[in-house]
């Protein structure tokens, strides 16, 4: 009997390192079993309805960080900065000058991505050319997040902002009410982060990004211009993350501190799910997503939900690191 | 003794100068010494300070000031100085981004929890019912003794930190902090080392957040934000991160001249006091950390000089 | 030598080497069957590059993690107590005597020299977070060790920092002394120093062997290697194929051919 669980246990961690998408399947088959047997299957429903629709804009998000992340190896505090002002950006259009919210998403994409290259430009690049250790990038970037966070305040005010939207019928999904507006909102932040994943896997621009990724010298041989490559994966990040940004901000409302209050979340997503690839990102964020809202389902305070997250994350990293800690001596 | 020069706005500011100077100071230990950064200073001083709180007020004492204030305020340290053990287990062996993802994940639990355990710490409300563990007369006497308290204990820290510059024990966070793998090949556990100068530490900022929560008379979460972070990370950057005098100047220049000269000494219109002024003082502190960082990366005194040092004290 | 040492001088240690293996992305860099390192004073690790005699030192200090096989010291000599290398945190291999050189330059780059050699001699009970004035008494007892080695390899400026290559080596290898190692491991020691200060690297080293410490040495200057060793034992593509006296080992013909040359005996 014992032998019999260890062999099949052998058989499973070996099939897990050979493909390594098989481990969020059974990450999320292992979610949805418990899920049900918590609470049944409406429970199971509500969870996957709520979490979908409420945190679709995390996986957008944690995908243009995890971008960042991966192929410039920087973690960029002030990229949350990036969702406030796509939020603000899709406000002003949708409300000031009247303007649909799906045709305001074009502003506060395009304009987020500026921002984000801009910030590379001016402050990220002239860094690296001065050999900027890690851990003063990691305080520099938390400094131009505080500056941009409170320009925004300064400049857009102190109240909070609502998006324009009228609210039209409610459809039923799993049992759970919700509004068309937000279905075809999480349609929309799916097929964007679909997109921007197939765009970096296949396209030839997503050939050369990865190049880059992998080795700059050999990238730059092969006809490839580093400056130019670096710009574009900035500026999709600051797409991905203006997106995010105005979708976060139509769900609820657009302050200041909205993209910081994600910043965490969206960290330690990426940390989990996408240190190996952008997919990882994509279910680590709807895996994420929805144990949020069960936990806001059942827990008495929303905050708790955010306690367990990151209490559970950092477990997740902690024993992760001890593997790894093995390749960084003498 | 006639304390008209000195109002309500200047202790406060005074205050809040040396409280910031302090936790630059520790903070020196683990981002200037040994190289670990640490995002949650606030998470650590808060929890001190709630601690401290929560004990103060909701305990049935069986024994009034000065006991009920030290045994508060002690198990305020004390749990402080567990947490920063504890942060220090998770995060001595991940490089940056786990440091910076273990220290700033905590300082948001410490605020989550401060918000939702309504019981303890009456949450978003605020928790009142705090007082100097003395009875001098007026108000303004008692928080100028507590100032003085304060500038006591933050030159013993002072003192602390210059000692550890002179002793084994800085020489040991130096070259942990410059190369562990070597400082572990020659004999040095470097995973105890972070968990020792997290710890110490971490008790320090708690026992600051006490100080501030006895001058402050009530607790409220919204002290709990990143500020306070932002704050001691500046004035140390700018003042310089492997200096002992760095936390003293860089904080002299950015909090001192903001909460104390700008505030107090000059005329600015009445209106921008309410939103404006915090606005700018923040959005003046990211530009400058960025500034710093970029032009002059190692602040205004620049990198140590342990080679000095080494002449001052054996000489030749 | 019983006045020097409390009982009789304990056996020389002995590092046991059992099929350890070590690949990189499926190229095999190291496949020792059974290597026992310490029978002798000074043993020498030879071999041509890429022989993998650096990552076999790596593997014996556990910096690299073995594929299969396993390693382990017995301080007190054969037949004593045995320490699995790998079940040790690397910080406490120093504690238990044994102590390596590094190949690469390694130094701290705040510290000064006398920092850093105060800093190899400093015991972890003066270390600690509270012992702010353990300075004067650290100072005091190893000064005279500190400035005779100071004033033997000749710094020119010990308060400051180490300037060239060759004094960051001479560094490395004076904190390794400083350690009193029992089992000492040398990786290329004398690269880039002039040849007095070889010498005088040479002759510490004898002095250590001859006061206990077993060493070993891995060394492309084969002068070193002939001079110094009692024991030589030759690496190729990441097995040791033979091992025997300086003698023995430069007359062999494979060796030779696969490594010295023709003419260069």
């Amino acid at each position: 009997m014992v032998s019999r669980v260890r062999t099949s246990v052998a058989t499973v961690t070996e099939l897990f390192a050979r493909r390594p998408w098989t481990q969020w399947i059974a990450i999320l088959a292992a979610g949805t079993l418990a899920l049900s047997l918590i609470g049944g299957g409406s429970f199971l429903g509500k969870s996957v309805v709520i979490g979908l629709t409420q945190h679709a804009p995390l996986v957008l998000a944690a995908m243009g960080f995890a971008l960042l992340y991966r192929l410039t190896g920087l973690i960029n505090v002030a990229y949350s900065e990036t969702l406030t002002w796509g939020a603000y950006i899709g406000w002003w259009f949708n409300t000031s000058l009247g303007w649909n919210f799906y045709a305001s998403l074009l502003p506060a994409g395009l304009l987020a991505g500026a921002l984000s290259v801009a910030t590379y430009l001016a402050i990220f690049r002239p860094a690296k050319q001065r050999n900027m250790g890690a851990l003063e990038m990691i305080i520099m970037s938390f400094g131009l997040s505080i500056l941009l966070r409170y320009s925004f305040q300064f400049v857009f005010g102190y109240p909070v902002r609502f998006y324009d939207v009228t609210t039209s019928t409610t459809a039923r999904v799993l049992g759970v009410g919700v509004s068309s507006f937000r279905l075809l909102a999480l349609a929309s932040v799916l097929i964007l982060a679909v997109a921007l994943y197939l765009f970096i896997q296949k396209s030839t621009y997503g050939l050369q990004i990865r190049a880059l990724a992998s080795d700059e010298d050999l990238a730059q041989v092969s006809g490839i211009r580093p400056l130019f490559v670096t710009s574009l994966i900035w500026f999709i990040a600051g797409v991905a993350g203006g997106l995010a940004g105005a979708f976060y901000g139509v769900g609820s409302n657009v302050a200041y501190l909205l993209g910081w209050r994600q910043f965490l979340f969206i960290f330690l997503v990426v940390m989990v799910g996408g240190r190996k690839s952008i997919g990882g990102v994509i279910i680590a964020g709807i895996a994420t997503g929805i144990a949020w809202a069960a936990m806001n389902l059942r827990l008495s305070q929303t905050l708790y939900a955010q306690l367990v997250l990151i209490v559970a994350f950092i477990v997740i990293l902690k024993v992760r690191g001890r593997r790894t800690a093995e390749t960084g001596k003498v | 003794m006639n304390l008209n020069w000195l109002d309500a706005f200047l202790i406060t500011g005074l205050f809040s100068v040396f409280m910031v100077i302090g936790l630059a100071l520790l903070l020196h230990l683990q981002m200037g010494l040994a190289r670990i950064a640490n995002f949650g200073v606030v998470g650590f001083w808060g929890l001190g300070m709630y601690v401290y709180g929560v004990l103060y007020v909701q305990v049935d004492w069986p024994f009034d000031d000065p006991w009920r204030f030290l045994l508060s305020a002690l198990a305020g340290v004390v749990a402080a100085g567990i947490s920063g053990l504890l942060v220090g287990w998770l995060i001595a062996d991940l490089d940056e981004d786990g440091v910076l993802l273990g220290t700033f994940g905590f300082a948001t639990i410490v605020w989550i929890l401060a918000t939702t355990e309504t019981a303890l710490t009456k949450g978003a409300l605020g928790l009142g019912g705090l007082q100097f563990p003395y009875r001098l007369g007026n108000a303004k006497q008692n928080e100028a003794l507590w100032l003085l308290i304060l500038i006591v204990v933050v030159a013993l820290i002072m003192l602390y930190v210059w000692r550890v510059h002179r002793s084994p024990y800085g020489r040991l966070l130096v070259a942990v902090g410059g190369n562990e793998p070597l400082a572990q090949s020659l004999g040095k556990p470097a995973f105890r080392t972070k968990l020792g100068v997290f710890t110490v530490g971490a008790a320090g900022m708690g026992l600051l957040g006490v100080m501030y929560g006895v001058l402050e008379r009530f607790l409220e979460t919204s002290n709990l934000g990143v500020d306070l972070t932002l704050a001691a990370v500046v004035g140390l950057v700018v003042g310089g991160t492997a200096r002992l005098w760095g936390p003293v100047v860089g904080v002299a220049l950015t909090v001192g001249l903001f909460d104390i000269v700008i505030q107090s000494y000059i005329p600015l219109p009445k209106s921008w006091y309410g939103q404006a002024i915090p606005v700018l003082r923040e959005m003046v502190f990211g530009a400058v950390l960025i500034g710093i960082l970029l032009f002059r990366p190692l602040g205004i005194l620049g990198d140590m000089r342990r080679d000095k040092l080494m002449r001052s004290m054996h000489g030749e | 030598m019983s006045d020097l040492q409390n009982s009789a001088p304990a056996a020389r240690p002995e590092i046991r080497v059992e099929g350890a293996v070590k690949s990189f992305s499926g190229r095999v860099v190291v496949d020792v069957d059974e290597l026992v390192l310490g029978d002798q004073p000074i043993e020498g690790l030879i071999g041509p590059n890429g022989a993998g005699k650096t990552t076999l030192m790596r593997m014996i200090m556990h910096s690299t993690p073995l594929d299969r096989g396993r390693i382990s010291m017995h301080p007190d000599g054969p037949g004593g107590e045995e320490i699995v290398l790998s079940d040790l945190p690397t910080f406490a291999m120093a504690g238990r005597g044994l102590v390596k050189s590094n190949q690469v330059i390694m130094d701290f780059d705040r510290l000064t020299i006398w920092d850093s050699l105060l800093f190899a001699v400093a015991g972890a009970r003066c270390e600690r977070p509270y012992r702010v004035f353990a300075e004067h008494d650290l100072f005091d007892a190893h000064e005279d060790e500190i400035r005779g080695y100071l004033a033997y390899f000749g710094f020119t400026d010990p308060m400051g920092f180490a300037q060239s290559a060759g004094e960051k080596k001479l560094l490395d290898i004076v904190r390794c002394l400083l350690l009193k190692p029992r089992f000492l491991m040398l990786d290329e020691p004398t690269a880039g120093l002039p040849d007095e200060l070889t010498e005088k690297v040479m002759d510490k080293i004898r002095e250590l062997a001859a006061a206990g410490t077993a060493v070993v040495i891995v060394e492309h200057d084969l002068n070193v290697i002939w001079s110094l060793c009692d024991q030589v034992h030759f690496m190729a593509e990441g097995s040791v194929i033979l091992r025997g006296t300086s003698e023995e080992i430069r007359a062999h013909k494979t060796v030779v051919e696969k490594y010295l040359g023709e003419g260069h005996v």
